[in-house]
């Protein structure tokens, strides 16, 4: 029997999943809209993303906007070959679960 | 890890990468109005032209259409995130726009748009080159309909009698910009009705 993969930590968390899954149909996008995109309060999501970013899978810019502050995340190819990495892995476990 | 999880732990992960991705490409920009305003400006420089003014119908038209469509999505209140697919769509027709407006302005200036059919043929064409080419990335029949009816107003112009080219080309404007501009609009009206907010 093949030996079953194992399954990132770092994007295996459902929030950080999430988000790396939305970050991948977009160029970039708000704190906000992730927010509210998953339904997550300031703190979880602030913390779950600094995981991201400390991993190498997003990247942050912050930048002003008609003088008000907006905080940026874009996925990075690093992230994009995880989750297509998991993707994979979650496909081979659920094909050895069925 | 996975010794622990089972293949309903397992399934609920797909659901949320498929449910996320899926909330990631949807799409919330608004673009149905955009064919009606062009319509509606088309008609307004095609009659002002009839009208005896040729010299500043069609840049008067198309840079106040032009500054109507900016200033309308400046005030959208879509905060939806850029996809890829969206840029595409957008860079066909400012292209396609930027295109027109050279071409025509050029042909306008230096006294060669001598006969009205060169417009008649090649608006239509290059209305038709933009719709085709966002109803291929869209996989949409109905703007791959239009891009079919703005060609055949261009080969009308081409083989037909003057009349029938300025008719194809008044239909083709009611039919591709009037006509499915609505009916967009209606499509974008209900997909924000449909549109929840999905919680990870």
């Amino acid at each position: 029997m093949p030996e079953l993969p194992e399954l990132n930590p770092v994007i295996h968390g459902k929030l950080r999943l999430a988000l790396l899954s939305l970050l991948s149909g977009v160029d970039e996008a708000e704190f906000t809209w992730l927010r509210g995109k998953t339904g997550s309060t300031d703190g979880n999501l602030g913390a779950q993303l600094t995981k991201l970013e400390e991993a190498g899978y997003v990247s942050v810019e912050k930048r002003f906007v008609m003088r008000k502050p907006q905080t940026l995340y874009r996925m990075t190819e690093a992230g994009r070959a995880a989750l297509t990495e998991y993707v994979g892995a979650l496909k081979q476990l659920l094909g050895a679960a069925i | 890890m996975t010794d622990e999880m089972d293949g309903k732990d397992l399934a609920e992960r797909v659901r949320l990468i498929e449910s996320m991705m899926t909330e990631g490409r949807r799409a919330c920009e608004s673009w149905g109005w955009t064919f009606v305003l062009w319509g509606v400006a088309y008609y307004v420089a095609f009659f002002w032209v009839a009208w005896g003014h040729f010299a500043y119908a069609w840049p008067v038209t198309v840079i106040a259409a032009g500054l109507l469509t900016a200033a309308g999505f400046m005030r959208k209140d879509c905060t939806h995130p850029n996809t890829t697919l969206g840029r595409a769509i957008g860079s066909i027709w400012i292209a396609t726009g930027l295109s027109m407006f050279i071409l025509f302005e050029a042909l306008g200036f230096s006294g060669h748009m001598r006969d009205a059919r060169i417009f008649l043929a090649c608006a239509p064409a290059m209305l038709g080159l933009a719709n085709v080419a966002c109803g291929l990335a869209l996989k949409w029949r109905a703007e791959l309909a239009c891009g079919l009816v703005w060609w055949t107003a261009a080969v009308i112009a081409c083989f037909g009698s003057p009349n029938a080219a300025v008719d194809a080309f008044l239909a083709a404007i009611f039919l591709c910009q009037i006509v499915f501009g609505i009916y967009a609009m209606i499509l974008e009206s209900r997909r924000r009705k449909q549109n929840g907010a999905a919680h990870a």
